[in-house]
């Protein structure tokens, strides 16, 4: 952090970091100066004049956007005449608006309705006519655009051409005639094209996934972790149950974090929550026949008891840190052989420079920590001496010549399997136990960079899925520990790089495996 | 006494083929550059700073301050840009110098941009100046083929290069951001400050944009020295200036004078007064931003840009329009309004929403369809959009309509209580 300075707001005198404009160093310390345009990863751009704000001695109102602060700067954002600044720029922005509140997606997080409301706008005094504008503009990747709604901040230009360096769209046209557009027959076609839905401050940018599907009041938001890459980019998860229906995850969102992902997320990790509802492994299966859970797990136990020294335990790359432990116990209970074989996870040539990374596993580097072993030879060889094959949610039908190796292998031995997703062993294995996902448990990640993050619970499912660790737990006939605080605290123990965790306050932002907290 | 022209900038005009090297040089022309090559390029600055000499372009800075900014030992090139872009209604004074002697502007170039330490001059000329801009690049290939520009400008080891660039129809690429970003190929638009474009301007890189007759002042300023120049004009506002004067006068054009001459006299003496022996109703002094004037003020008015702000009103880029008594207040404004909306960029919200609000208002008002109470919501609008944008052309909307309607209101309310326009026949 560098050097603080004394200013003052509203008469407050305040501590504030030097070199930042007024919008960063305010909201440091929780003052939110309305604004459109600025944004942290987009630099100033000065156009929407929301952010103006009175500073003493300066010559008229200034853009807090690009005023830095000062030692000793007198700032008034509270005032009559302040208060008024924002609402003339609001008037004039609202003129011309369609008001669409009661239809848009963006009523509840919207910047325009915050600031409207805040500042108490009551009557217009708008009595000509306005100016229509296109509605529904199918963008590209999924992107609607409703040039009405926008207040050409210009920050999905700015994103597009200083983040993803694509430039698929600019502003046309002058006066308030001016629009967000693509280029002719150019639509938008990145691979984190639905950022523009959540930098826009409005509902001008919305995403076809969930456009009417719910309003935003009534989801709950978690803190979590996308499982859809190595990075781990820091999301909120946001969910809802509505009445006579599961609960369900509607919409990912990127979780600002500078240590991660700054504010982004990819369109294909966004999406990802789909997975959450979709395609749920939901029965269990016992002896080839759809069977209770306690009944699958009672044969699961009777097959491993009677195979012991002979049972094989392939564990999935991004299960949570804790889950892994817990698999090792239940490995070690049964005298078997764990392993964390995942390269079918890794697609060649599908990471790049911003935050995709081609290791398609969440949590592969917490099977280094704990020493579980990735080596193909090794599992290769431990499988072809087993009698019982238990795979912990670990997908190796990811590539097609693992398919067929496995399926070779696993031929003529019992084969457990324990997942949240049918995925092909869901058809193919004799005992099938369902098992919770990743909005439905609490644990840690790891991620490409040694960044360990917290994954929370959003989603309380019924018993089907059943936690990991628990099914693990069961399958031991309770015999080891799977409970969370008793896992970390073997955790602490027994792994070095994580025995300074203090496991009841991960930071929000992660924990720095090598470099401590940030 | 009356009124008179000077010739400093328009020495040559009505010289024929003034326009050619030849016969411009057989008068003078790059006459100075042997002088300015030998003196220190600071010296120059210093020089054009105790000319007093201010920029002819509207704001009215003075020039030789404005090129001490530019940082010193940067390791970038500086670029010098001229502003030809000349798109205020009202305003036609630049496009003379072009026609009739672009040599006088090519001579200031280089020795701006040897007391700049610039190599690369652009010339942002309007779009609709397709005759303009070819009578320069005429020039230029002239001057070019003489050795006066290139790798060896006039022989000296320094090299000085023009290029020309056509604006595409946009008013606003003449505020000096906008021009810089349109040059660089982007939608002209300005960009906010600062940084300032003599620390960030063309391609990232110290940049000075003046105005046409500002570097045509240049050679004189050479020539004659800081004093020779202050010879003319008032204590703060030196020199001379090509004024422009079109609407309800005898004989409309482009006259030079000194500042500080009366505005009554000039429209008199030089423009042969209002015509059609009507009374003047009004007088624009510089350029359709600037506030109205009615008689009383012109009265006593000098032209210079001290005078005219204590009148009210500003000298901007010397365009003066004279309004008769038949020109119906209403519709003049919105006519003007009708400009400042179309042409706004659109990117600041008080800009691009009121300049299209207040010009419905008004079209309202001018249709007979308005109300009493429009006219305070104008003058609130005018005050909501000025100096809260990121360039002044929102500000350039909002005087207009205040001084309008401040001065002129009856007419607003007779439109208003008749439900017509009373002029309309
Ligand atoms: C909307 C707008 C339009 C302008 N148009 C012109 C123009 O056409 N020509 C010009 O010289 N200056 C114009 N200016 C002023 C320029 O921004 C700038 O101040 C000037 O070119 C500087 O040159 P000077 O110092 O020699 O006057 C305009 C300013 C604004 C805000
Ligand atoms: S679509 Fe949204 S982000 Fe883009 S310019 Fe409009 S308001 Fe701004
Ligand atoms: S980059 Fe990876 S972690 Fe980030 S959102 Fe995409 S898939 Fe998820
Ligand atoms: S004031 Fe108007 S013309 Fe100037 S930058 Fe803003 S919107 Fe564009
Ligand atoms: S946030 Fe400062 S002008 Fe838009």
């Amino acid at each position: 952090m560098s050097k603080l300075i004394t200013m003052n707001v509203d008469g407050q005198e305040l501590q504030v970091e030097e070199g930042k404009n007024l919008i960063d160093a305010l909201s440091a310390v929780g003052i939110h100066i309305p604004h459109f345009c600025y944004h942290p990863a987009l630099g100033f751009d000065g156009n929407c004049r929301m952010c103006l704000v009175e500073v003493e001695g300066a010559r008229g109102p200034q853009i807090a956007c690009n005023t830095p602060v000062k030692e000793g700067m007198k700032v008034s954002l509270s005032s009559e005449s302040s208060m008024n600044l924002r609402r003339k720029v609001l008037e004039f922005e609202l003129i011309n608006h369609p008001l669409d509140c009661p239809i848009c997606d963006q009523a509840g997080e919207c910047k325009l309705q915050d600031y409207y409301m805040e500042a108490g706008l009551s009557k217009s005094r708008m009595e000509v006519e306005k100016v229509a504008k296109e509605k529904n503009l199918d963008f590209g990747c999924g992107v609607v655009h409703d040039q009405e709604r926008c207040v050409l901040c210009a920050r999905c230009v700015r994103f597009l051409r200083k983040y993803t360096k694509t430039a698929e769209l600019g502003i046309v046209n002058r006066c308030d005639k001016a629009k967000v557009t693509t280029f002719p027959e150019k639509p938008i076609n990145n691979r984190y094209a639905l950022n523009v839905v959540d930098i826009c401050p409005v509902g001008a940018m919305t995403s076809r996934d969930f456009r009417f599907k719910q309003r935003v009041w009534f989801m709950s938001s978690e803190k979590s972790v996308c499982h859809g890459c190595a990075k781990g980019c820091s999301i909120y998860v946001d969910h809802n149950q509505e009445k006579y229906k599961a609960e369900r995850v509607y919409r990912f969102r990127p979780r600002e974090n500078a240590q991660v992902n700054g504010h982004f997320m990819c369109d294909a990790g966004r999406l990802s929550y789909r997975k959450e509802n979709e395609n749920r492994l939901t029965t269990a299966k016992a002896s080839e026949r759809f069977e209770a859970v306690d009944i699958a797990t009672s044969q699961a136990v009777a097959l491993l008891s009677a195979a012991k020294g002979k049972a094989v335990f392939i564990v999935s790359p991004s299960w949570t840190t804790e889950q892994m432990a817990v698999a090792k116990s239940l490995a070690t209970h049964y005298d078997g052989y764990l392993s964390g074989y995942a390269d079918g996870y890794i697609v060649k040539g599908d990471g790049d420079d911003l935050l995709l990374k081609e290791d398609k596993a969440a949590n592969r580097a917490s099977l280094e920590l704990l020493g579980i072993s990735t080596d193909r030879q090794k599992l290769i060889s431990n499988l072809k001496t087993a009698e019982v094959v238990v795979v912990l949610n670990n997908d190796l039908s990811l590539t097609a010549s693992d398919k067929r190796e496995f399926e070779a292998l696993f031929a003529g031995k019992q084969v457990i399997f324990v997942g949240s997703h049918r995925i092909a062993l869901a058809d193919s294995a004799q005992t099938v136990i369902p098992c919770a996902s990743y909005t439905e448990y609490a644990g840690v990640v790891v991620n490409v960079d040694s960044i360990l993050q917290e994954v929370t619970c959003a989603i309380e499912k019924e018993c089907f899925a059943r936690r990991p660790e628990q099914v693990m737990a069961a399958l031991s006939g309770n015999a080891i520990k799977a409970e969370l605080g008793a896992v970390r605290q073997q955790l602490s123990a027994s792994v070095p790089a994580l025995a300074q965790v203090d496991w009841n306050a991960i930071p929000e932002n992660g924990l720095n495996l090598k470099g401590g907290a940030q | 006494m009356a009124v008179q022209e000077v010739k400093v900038l328009s020495a040559k005009y009505g010289i024929k083929d003034s326009r050619t090297l030849a016969v411009a040089r057989a008068h003078g022309g790059y006459s100075q550059i042997e002088k300015a090559f030998s003196m220190e390029p600071a010296q120059i600055v210093e020089m054009v700073k105790a000319s007093g000499l201010r920029g002819r372009g509207g704001a009215g800075f003075p020039t030789g301050m404005k090129w001490s900014f530019l940082p010193k030992g940067l390791d970038k090139p500086t670029y010098l840009c001229i502003n030809s872009d000349e798109s205020e209604p009202a305003t036609f004074k630049d496009r003379q110098i072009i026609e009739n002697d672009p040599h006088m502007l090519i001579e200031g170039i280089i020795i701006t941009c040897w007391a700049i330490n610039s190599h690369d001059a652009y010339i942002y000329i309007r779009g609709e100046f397709v005759r303009q801009a070819e009578m320069l690049n005429t020039a230029i290939d002239e001057a070019y083929a003489a050795g006066l520009l290139g790798e060896k400008a006039c022989g000296k080891d320094f090299r000085v290069d023009i290029t020309v660039h056509r604006g595409a129809g946009a008013y606003v690429c003449g505020e000096e951001t906008a021009l810089i970003e349109s040059i660089e190929g982007k939608k002209g638009q300005p960009r906010s400050k600062p940084p300032f474009p003599a620390v960030v301007g063309l391609f990232q890189c110290p940049t000075i944009i003046n105005n046409v007759q500002t570097i045509a002042s240049v050679p004189y300023i050479i020539e004659h020295g800081a004093e020779g120049y202050r010879k003319f004009g008032t204590e703060k506002s030196a020199g001379t200036f090509l004024f422009g004067i079109s609407g309800h006068v005898n004989k409309p054009g482009v006259y030079e004078t000194e500042l500080g001459v009366s505005m009554k006299g000039f429209i008199e003496d030089l423009a042969g007064g209002v015509w059609k022996n009507r009374k003047l109703k009004a007088v624009i002094p510089g350029g359709s931003s600037t506030p109205i004037m009615t008689p009383k003020e012109v009265e006593t008015c000098m032209l210079d840009y001290e005078s005219i702000v204590e009148h009210g009103s500003m000298l901007g880029s010397g365009g003066i329009v004279v309004l008769d008594e038949t020109v119906c207040m209403v519709k003049s404004l919105k006519n003007l309004l009708y400009f400042y909306h179309h042409e706004s960029c659109g990117q600041c919200t008080p800009c691009r929403e009121g300049t299209g609000w207040i010009y419905k208002i008004v079209s309202n008002i001018e249709a007979g369809k308005g109300k009493m109470s429009d006219l305070d919501l104008l003058l609130e609008l005018a005050d909501n959009m000025e100096g809260k944008t990121v360039c002044v052309l929102s500000g350039a909307a909002a005087m207009p309509t205040r001084s309008y309607i401040q001065k002129f209101r009856h007419e607003f309310e007779e439109h208003i209580k008749l439900g017509k326009c009373p002029f309309a026949g």
